[in-house]
């Protein structure tokens, strides 16, 4: 686990949650801005998904393996799967769907850090 | 463009086929949390049953119910219908019932609550959002209920 990486794609979340929620706010549907923040969220996650993956090989071992597995498999799926579903959505509440997966994703990626443990930093 | 606009109105028309009536616009958003929560609750409830079931039973099986719970009322806000606000409603009042009872006992008895579930202090460590969603549940369904019966009322409408 890289904590920069931690740091930015946090960032991006936020700022994903924050474009969903004002595209609910003014009554708009998702646009390319959601489709570019979940795609830059999704890189980051992946790169980040790789970076842990290639540290476990090396041999690090988080407090709890499975939990940690778990969480960074579906860490990875939950900006696809908020495109996905909040583009089935025709209403404005599209944006805030993609809003709750964006911060489930942030949410997750500091309890990973946290599984992680300091010295992985 | 057109045909998005008419959408973009609230309350949204009854279901054309593509999704549950209760699964549409603010429903959807539900639908999410629950999906979230289901999955966050049923992972936590796996680990703990699996690994270290005897160090506190009875938090670890609530924390099971509490999954089991948030799967029910996932799938019934996702199906939608009669039979799915009726699911979601039970398993919406058994998540608020459960929430106000163990975030109470877990305050009350720290020793049975060693370890936090999600329901612990009303949902303190998933910032509360336990506490909010059966209430936000139960007043969506109200509302889709009242929508429905007002349609079966007037099949005109």
């Amino acid at each position: 686990m890289s904590t920069p990486l931690v740091v930015a794609a946090t960032v991006v979340a936020v700022a994903l949650a924050v474009l969903g929620v004002l595209s609910t706010v003014l009554r708009r549907r998702i646009g390319s801005a959601h489709l570019a923040a979940a795609g830059l969220l999704e890189l980051l996650l992946v790169v980040q998904g790789v970076v842990a993956t290639v540290e476990l090989a090396g041999g690090h071992r988080p407090t709890e393996l499975a939990t940690f597995v778990a969480y960074l498999g579906s860490v990875v799926l939950l900006p696809v799967a908020g495109v996905l579903w909040a583009r089935t959505e025709p209403t404005r509440w599209a944006g805030t769907v993609l809003g709750v997966a964006a911060l489930t994703v942030a949410v997750m990626l500091w309890r990973l850090l946290d599984l992680w443990g300091v010295t992985g930093g | 463009m057109a045909e998005h606009a008419e959408h973009l109105s609230d309350p949204a028309p009854e279901p054309t086929g593509a999704s549950a009536d209760t699964a549409r616009g603010p429903g959807r958003v539900l639908v999410a949390l629950y999906a979230v929560f289901a999955l966050a609750a049923g992972a936590r409830a796996a680990v703990q049953l699996a690994v270290q079931f005897d160090e506190a039973p009875l938090a670890y099986l609530l924390s099971a119910l509490a999954a089991v719970v948030y799967v029910v009322a996932t799938v019934g806000l996702a199906r939608g219908g009669r039979g799915g606000r009726r699911t979601a409603i039970l398993a919406c009042s058994v998540e608020l019932v459960g929430v106000l009872v163990v975030g109470t006992l877990s305050l009350v008895d720290r020793a049975a609550f060693p370890d936090s579930t999600v329901w612990s202090g009303y949902g303190q460590g998933y910032g509360f959002i336990p506490l909010v969603l059966p209430v936000l549940g139960l007043m969506w369904l109200r509302h889709r209920s009242g929508v429905a019966a007002e349609q079966a009322a007037d099949p005109g409408h």
